[in-house]
C-alpha cells in the first residue's frame, strides 16, 4: 500500500470534501483537529509519511491488501464481506435496559468488559446531538453510549488517545468507515518497529449513510431548540421519518429532507456492514427488538458463544430470505458507490495531483461497473 | 570644547545587537562618557522594533567639531561593538571597511527562521572566517556567559563597553564610566557594573 | 538620576531629540502637555510627565490625539502655554479640531509637535503631517539638530503668542530618536495662573468667544496671522546658509535632511561648489529671504523627508520670482534624484548630488563590498520581527488562528494598531488579514458583519489592544451593536500601551505622572453598550479555544477579552512564572506526532532546536517562563515547574 503524508491528506480528502470526520487523524499529532464533524489541518506538517494519511479510510484504501491481510484471500467484492455465521440477536436477560433496537452491541461490549476480555471500549456517546468519542472501562457505563447517532462521529480520536496512554486490548465499536480506519491501523502500514496493536475486539455497526453534523444542526436549529434534544431514531420502513426525541416530546422530520444532509463522501462508501471486524451488527428489518449479527472471526465467534452461554446475549437463526434481502441491499450499495466513485475519479487513478480514495482489483471493479 | 584629539575625526562607532539586549543603554553610556569629555557626540538609533526580535543598531559619531548625521555613511565605521555575532556581519555588510575593528559577543540570539529550522545559524569557524576577511582586527568575547556568571546577562553590555575601552581607540576610562553610571544608575548597582567593565577591559589585554 | 529639569543654564548635555523638545518646552514655561503614545514621539510626554510634580505642570496621556489637542487648547484658552504631542498619524486624528482651532486662534502659546517616521521604521505608513499646516493655515517649523529641537520649541511658544495661533513643529525619527549635544537654558521660576475669560465682546481675542463665527472674518484673521508669521520668518535665526556666494548647486533642506546634506557635501568634497540653505521655517516660506539665496544658483536640489512639500513650495515661489531670479532646474524627490519613498541618509543625498554634478562616488570598495555581501548572505540570517518570549499575543493569536481553522468557514481577523499588528507575520501565524488605522479593525468588522444578506457566511473577528479600545474602537463597537452586525471583537488586554513603552491609558490605575486614577473597565463598558462579553486568560489554551469556538456560532456582537500582562510590563519583567525545561528522552522532535511544533510552528524565541540531539531546548537567557510551550507540547516533554 502506498503511504503519503498530511499534505496529500489535505489535498485528497479535506479539499475533496471526502472527510467523514471519523477521528482517526485526530489526537495522533497537534496538527489535525475535528470540530463539529469537519477536520482541519491547523498548521502544515512537513513529514512525507504519516499515520494521518495511512490510516485514513478515504484515501489510498487498498481493498485487496486489507482482504489478504485479514482473510488471506484476494478481494472479490462479496456483498457482506467475509463471515462465518449470521444470526438474529438481542441483549440477554443479564443486560439491563437502556439501549436502542436489539441492544446486541451494548450486550457484547458490556459482556467483554465484565469478563475482562477487553480492558476498555471505544464508543460514541452524545452531548445533545453532538456525537463525542468515549473510552469506557466499566460495563455499567456502556448503556450511556448506546443508540445510533446518525451523525458522523470522531470516535477514533479516543482510540488514538487511549493507545497513546498505553491502553492495549481495547474494543472498538464503529461504522464501516471507522472500522476501515481501524483495520488499516492494525496492519501497521508504516512498519513501525515499536508498533503494538491496541485493539483486541472490533464491533462494526451497519451503515448506509450518516448525516453531516453542521448541516443537520443548521436544519434542526431552524425548526426547534436543539438544546432540548435527547436522542434520534429512524424507525424501519415504511415510516420514512427521522424521529427526534426531546425533553418535551418527539418531533418528526421527513427523510426526503434529511437525506439531503448526507455528505457526498457516503456515496463513495462501498461497505454497508463493516467488513473488517470481528462481528458486525445491524437492524433486523421487520423484526423490532432484534438485530442482525454477522460473526466474522474466531474472536467474534468465541465472544458470541460465551455471551450466549452466560445469558448476556440471545440468538436465533437468521432466515435465509432475510439474509438474501440484506445481501441485496449491501450489493446495491457497493454497485452504486463503485459507480459513483469511478465517475468522480476516485478509484485506482494515479496522477501527480491526487491519489485514489480506493484501490480495487480491476477485474472486481469491472464486474461492478458492468 | 575639548583639547583632546581623536584617532579619526569624526570617529564612527556602531553598537549593534538584537532587540532587548540593551543596545540603546550601551550607546547612551559610551555617548555620555565621551560627551563628558567635551566631544560632540551624535547618536542615531534604530529601535522602533527593539523589543520584538529585530536587528538594532546605534550609530555614534564622535567629533571635536560639530554634530553629524545620525546615520553614518556607508563603509565608514571605525569600530563595531556587537552584542550578537551575526549582527556584526550584517553591519559589516553596510558599514565595514578593511581597517574596521570589531568586538563581538559570542552568544547567539537565533532568528525566527533559525529557531524554526528553515535556515541554519553560521558556525563559529564560518563567523571567524568572515571576520578575518572583513576587519582590520576583531575580538570575540563570551560576554553574556561571563555576565550570567556575574548574575545578570544584561551586564554583557558593560563587559563589551569595557572591552571597547580596552582597544584604546577612543578615550574611554573607568573613571569616566563610573561618573556616568553614578548619574544614571541606582548606587546599589554601581559595584557590579564596575566589575563588569573591568572584566571586559581585561578580556582585551 | 538625570531628568530634563536638571542641569545648570549653559551646561552642555548629551540629549535625545525628544529630551530636547521636552526641555525646550520647560524652558518656555509650558504648563500643560497632552499626547497619545506613538513612536517616535512618546518620550516627549514621558519626560515631561516625569518632572510634572517638581515643575508643577500638568501632563496627560489623553485617550486619543484629538482629545489631546483639545486638552492642550483649553490650557491655551485659559492663558497657559501648552503643547499637543503625537506621531504623524495622530495629526490625522486631531485634524478636525485643528482646523477649527486655527479659526478661533489661541491665547497662551500653543504648539503641536508631530514626530514623523520616514521609512516607517515603526509605523504602518510614511505619513506626512506638514501639508496640514498649509491646509489649516498655521505656521510650520522644522528643527535640524538637537540644539534647535530645544531652542525652536521655546521660540515656537513666543511665535504662537505673537500671532495668536497654533504653531506646528515637525520632527522625524532621526531627530526624535537620535541624540546630540545641547546647551541648556534657564527654566522659569513661576507657575502661571489659569483663567478662561469669556465675558468680553464676541470678537475680542482675549476675552471673547472661542468660536469659528463669523467664518469669513475668522478666516481672514487666520490669513493675517500667517502673514505676520512670514514677516517674522524673514529674520529667523533658524534659517541659515553656508557655502560659496554663487554655488553651482543650491541645496534647500530642512530637518534631518540638513545633517545628511552637510555630510554628503563633505563626502564628495564639494564644499566650494555647493551651497546649503537650511530652512527652519518651512511653511510659509519667507519670500525675501528665499529670493536672496535662490538667485545665487541655477540648480536647486531639495533634500527633505517623505513628500516633496518643501520642494513644491520652493517651486511655487521660484515661479512667482522667476522674473527676478531667472529660470531654475529642480532636483529632489519629484524627479527621481532622490527616491520617492523611504527615508534618506547621507549616501542617498550624496548619490543624488554626485549625479547632478556628474561626479563618481563610491562608498565602499567593490572588492570589499563583494565579500561583505557574500558574508551577509550566508552568515547574517534575516531577522523577522517576533513577539517577545512570553508575549500573551502569541498565545492569543495561536488560539484565534486554530479556532478559525477548526471552524472551517474561512473566518478572518481584522487587525488594528499595536504589537499585535505583527499577527500578519509568522510570529502571529499570519492570522491578521487587515490592518489600517487605530480602531479600523472593528470598524471593518462592523461592515463585514452586515454582509450576510449578500451571502457572506464567514465568521468576522476583529482584534484590538486595551489602549486602542479606548482610543478609537469604542465608536466602531457602538456602531456594530447599534446596527446589529455579527462580529466578535477580541480585546488583547495586556494592561498598558505596550508597543510604545507601557504608557498608561484610561484602563490604567495610574496616570502619566503616577497619580492614582479611576481605571475604566473594558468588560463593563462593552456590557453597558449591549455586547455579549466573555473573558479568558490566553495562557489557558483549552478554555480560551472553547469559548471562542462557541462565540463564532453566536450572532450579534461579542466581545472576548483576553487578559494577560505584557511580558515586559512592570509586574512581569524579569520575573519568571515557571521554570521551563525539556525532557530530551520524551521529546518527539522531528518525528510524527510532533514534528517540532514548538520550534517550527509555535516559534517562541525562548526555544531552540538542537540539531544534533534532535530535541527542543529552552534558552534560559531569553525564556520568560510563561509556560505556554509546555501547554502545547504534544508529548509532555516540555515541563513547567511553578516558581514559588
Amino acid at each position: 500500500m502506498l503511504i503519503f503524508g498530511s499534505k496529500e491528506l489535505v489535498n485528497d480528502v479535506i479539499q475533496r470534501d471526502l472527510c467523514i470526520g471519523c477521528g482517526m487523524c485526530m489526537d495522533i499529532c497537534p496538527y489535525f483537529k475535528i470540530y463539529r464533524g469537519k477536520s482541519a489541518m491547523l498548521f502544515p506538517c512537513t513529514l512525507e509519511q504519516g499515520p494521518c494519511n495511512a490510516h485514513c479510510p478515504k484515501t489510498e484504501v487498498d481493498l485487496d491488501g486489507l482482504c489478504r491481510f485479514y482473510w488471506n484471500e484476494p478481494y472479490d467484492g462479496r456483498p457482506l464481506g467475509h463471515f462465518s455465521g449470521i444470526l438474529a440477536a438481542k441483549a440477554g436477560k443479564q443486560v439491563k435496559a437502556g439501549f436502542q433496537g436489539g441492544g446486541t452491541v451494548s450486550a457484547l461490549i458490556a459482556y467483554a468488559l465484565e469478563k475482562k476480555m477487553v480492558g476498555g471500549a471505544i464508543l460514541t456517546g452524545a452531548e445533545g446531538i453532538e456525537p463525542v468519542a468515549r473510552l469506557v472501562k466499566k460495563p455499567e457505563q456502556v448503556a450511556a453510549s448506546a443508540g445510533s447517532k446518525f451523525i458522523a462521529a470522531p470516535t477514533l480520536s479516543a482510540l488514538n488517545q487511549a493507545a497513546r496512554e498505553g491502553e492495549r486490548r481495547l474494543a472498538v465499536v464503529g461504522t464501516p468507515c471507522q472500522m476501515t480506519a481501524v483495520a488499516q491501523m492494525r496492519m501497521n502500514p508504516l512498519a513501525r518497529e515499536d508498533f503494538e496493536d491496541p485493539v483486541a475486539l472490533t464491533v462494526g455497526v451497519f451503515c448506509n449513510w450518516a448525516l453531516e453534523n453542521r448541516q443537520l444542526t443548521a436544519y434542526l436549529s431552524e425548526r426547534m431548540d436543539i438544546a432540548e434534544i435527547t436522542g434520534m431514531d429512524i424507525p424501519p420502513p415504511p415510516a420514512e421519518v427521522l424521529v427526534v426525541k426531546t425533553t418535551t416530546g418527539e418531533k418528526q422530520f421527513p427523510l426526503k429532507d434529511i437525506r439531503k444532509l448526507i455528505p457526498h463522501t457516503c456515496f463513495i462508501c462501498t461497505d454497508m456492514t463493516a467488513e473488517w471486524t470481528d462481528v458486525s451488527v445491524g437492524m433486523y428489518e421487520g423484526r423490532s427488538g432484534w438485530n442482525t449479527l454477522l460473526v466474522r472471526t474466531r474472536t467474534g465467534a468465541e465472544l458470541v458463544d460465551k455471551a450466549v452461554a452466560d445469558g448476556w446475549l440471545k440468538t436465533e437463526a437468521f432466515p435465509e430470505a432475510n439474509q438474501k434481502m440484506l445481501s441485496n441491499a449491501a450489493l446495491a450499495k457497493k454497485e452504486r458507490s463503485f459507480r459513483h466513485a469511478d465517475r468522480q475519479g476516485y478509484l485506482n487513478q494515479d496522477d501527480e495531483e491526487s491519489r485514489p480514495a480506493l484501490r480495487v482489483p480491476p477485474e472486481v471493479l469491472a464486474r461492478f461497473l458492468g | 570644547m575639548t583639547n583632546q584629539t581623536l584617532s579619526a575625526d569624526p570617529f564612527n562607532l556602531i553598537i549593534t545587537g538584537v532587540g532587548g539586549q540593551g543596545n540603546v543603554l550601551a550607546s547612551k553610556l559610551i555617548g555620555n562618557m565621551l560627551a563628558d569629555q567635551g566631544f560632540y557626540v551624535t547618536i542615531g538609533e534604530t529601535f522602533g522594533a527593539s523589543q520584538r526580535g529585530g536587528s538594532v543598531m546605534s550609530h555614534l559619531r564622535i567629533s571635536t567639531k560639530s554634530s553629524l548625521s545620525p546615520q553614518m555613511p556607508r563603509g565608514k565605521a571605525h569600530a563595531i561593538v556587537s552584542l550578537e555575532p551575526t549582527e556584526a556581519i550584517r553591519v559589516l555588510q553596510e558599514y565595514g571597511n578593511p581597517e574596521v575593528k570589531v568586538i563581538s559577543n559570542t552568544r547567539p540570539v537565533y532568528a525566527l527562521e533559525v529557531i524554526s529550522g528553515e535556515i541554519s545559524y553560521p558556525s563559529d569557524e564560518e563567523l571567524k572566517g568572515w571576520m578575518q576577511k572583513l576587519t582590520g582586527a576583531y575580538w570575540l568575547i563570551d560576554a553574556t556567559d561571563q555576565a550570567v556568571k556575574m548574575g545578570n546577562p544584561i551586564l554583557g553590555n558593560v563587559l563589551l563597553v569595557g572591552a571597547l575601552a580596552g582597544i584604546g581607540d577612543l578615550p574611554l576610562t573607568k573613571e569616566g564610566f563610573r561618573k556616568v553610571m553614578a548619574r544614571t544608575m541606582p548606587a546599589s548597582k554601581l559595584d557590579i557594573n564596575l566589575a563588569a567593565f573591568d572584566k571586559g577591559l581585561a578580556m582585551i589585554n | 538620576m538625570n531628568t530634563i529639569s536638571d542641569g545648570r543654564p549653559g551646561e552642555k548635555r548629551l540629549m535625545q531629540g525628544n529630551d530636547a523638545f521636552a526641555r525646550g518646552a520647560l524652558e518656555a514655561g509650558l504648563a500643560v502637555a497632552a499626547g497619545y503614545p506613538g513612536t517616535p514621539s512618546s518620550e516627549i510626554v514621558e519626560n515631561l510627565a516625569r518632572v510634572s510634580r517638581e515643575r508643577n505642570i500638568y501632563v496627560e496621556w489623553s485617550v486619543n490625539e484629538k482629545v489631546a489637542m483639545e486638552v492642550a487648547a483649553a490650557a491655551s484658552f485659559a492663558g497657559l502655554r501648552s503643547a499637543a504631542i503625537m506621531k504623524q498619524v495622530g495629526v490625522n486624528v486631531a485634524a478636525d479640531f485643528m482646523l477649527h482651532l486655527s479659526e478661533t486662534g489661541t491665547r497662551g502659546g500653543m504648539i503641536l509637535i508631530s514626530c514623523e517616521d520616514p521609512g516607517a521604521l515603526s509605523s504602518g505608513n510614511e505619513g506626512e503631517s506638514r501639508p496640514f499646516a498649509k491646509l489649516f493655515e498655521v505656521p510650520l517649523i522644522e528643527p535640524a539638530d538637537f540644539q534647535e529641537a530645544k531652542d525652536m520649541t521655546k521660540w515656537a511658544f513666543e511665535l504662537s503668542e505673537e500671532i495668536r495661533n497654533l504653531v506646528m513643529i515637525r520632527s522625524v525619527t532621526r531627530l526624535s530618536h537620535a541624540s546630540g549635544n545641547v546647551v541648556l537654558g534657564e527654566l522659569p521660576a513661576e507657575t502661571p495662573a489659569a483663567r478662561f475669560e469669556h465675558k468680553g465682546d464676541f470678537m475680542d481675542p482675549d476675552k471673547g468667544y472661542m468660536v469659528p463665527f463669523p467664518v469669513h472674518f475668522r478666516h481672514l484673521q487666520m490669513q493675517k496671522k500667517l502673514r505676520k508669521a512670514v514677516s517674522i520668518f524673514e529674520d529667523c535665526p533658524f534659517n541659515s546658509y553656508e557655502g560659496p556666494e554663487a554655488p553651482e548647486v543650491l541645496i534647500v533642506t530642512s530637518s534631518a535632511g540638513y545633517l545628511y546634506s552637510k555630510e554628503a557635501i563633505q563626502l564628495l568634497g564639494v564644499e566650494g561648489r555647493v551651497g546649503l540653505l537650511k530652512m527652519g521655517t518651512t511653511w510659509p516660506l519667507p519670500p525675501k529671504f528665499m529670493e536672496k539665496y535662490l538667485s545665487t544658483s541655477p540648480v536647486i536640489y531639495t533634500v527633505e523627508e517623505v513628500l516633496p512639500f518643501l520642494e513644491d513650495n520652493v517651486k511655487i515661489l521660484a515661479a512667482e520670482l522667476a522674473g527676478r531670479i531667472g529660470v531654475k532646474t529642480f532636483h529632489g524627490r519629484s524627479d527621481g534624484t532622490l527616491p520617492s519613498v523611504n527615508e534618506l541618509n547621507p549616501d542617498l543625498v550624496a548619490a543624488g548630488l554626485s549625479k547632478i554634478l556628474s561626479l563618481e562616488y563610491t562608498a565602499m570598495a567593490p572588492a570589499y563590498a563583494e565579500i561583505a555581501q557574500a558574508a551577509g548572505a550566508t552568515a547574517a540570517p534575516a531577522r523577522d520581527l517576533a513577539f517577545c518570549a512570553g508575549c500573551p499575543h502569541r498565545s492569543s493569536l495561536w488560539t484565534i488562528h486554530n479556532v478559525l481553522e477548526m471552524d472551517g468557514r474561512e473566518g478572518f481577523l481584522c487587525g488594528d494598531i499595536g504589537c499585535y499588528t505583527l499577527g500578519v507575520m509568522a510570529t502571529g501565524y499570519g492570522t491578521l488579514k487587515t490592518v489600517h488605522a487605530m480602531g479600523s479593525g472593528t470598524g471593518l468588522a462592523s461592515g463585514f458583519g452586515k454582509l450576510k444578506q449578500f451571502g457572506m457566511d464567514q465568521p468576522v473577528l476583529s482584534v484590538c489592544g486595551d489602549s486602542t479600545f479606548f482610543h478609537a474602537v469604542m465608536p466602531a463597537l457602538v456602531n456594530a451593536i447599534h446596527n446589529q452586525a455579527d462580529m466578535t471583537l477580541v480585546v488583547l488586554d495586556n494592561s498598558g500601551t505596550a508597543m510604545t513603552g507601557f504608557q498608561p491609558h484610561p484602563g490604567s490605575e495610574e496616570d502619566a505622572a503616577g497619580n492614582a486614577v479611576p481605571a475604566l473597565d473594558i468588560a463593563e463598558i462593552a456590557k453597558a453598550m449591549g455586547a455579549h462579553v466573555e473573558q479568558s486568560d490566553p495562557f489557558e489554551v483549552a478554555a480560551t479555544q472553547n469559548k471562542l469556538l462557541s462565540l463564532l456560532d453566536k450572532g450579534g456582537v461579542n466581545v472576548f477579552i483576553l487578559k494577560q500582562g505584557c511580558a515586559l510590563g512592570p509586574e512581569k519583567k524579569g520575573r519568571k512564572l515557571f521554570d521551563v525545561s525539556v525532557d530530551e528522552d520524551v521529546c518527539f522532535g522531528e518525528n510524527c506526532g510532533c514534528n517540532k511544533l514548538c520550534t517550527r510552528v509555535f516559534k517562541c524565541p525562548g526555544l531552540k532546536w538542537d540539531p544534533e540531539k534532535k530535541t527542543a531546548r529552552i534558552d534560559d537567557v531569553i525564556c520568560s517562563g510563561c509556560g505556554m510551550c509546555a501547554s502545547i507540547c504534544p508529548s509532555g516533554a516540555i515541563q513547567k515547574k511553578e516558581i514559588a
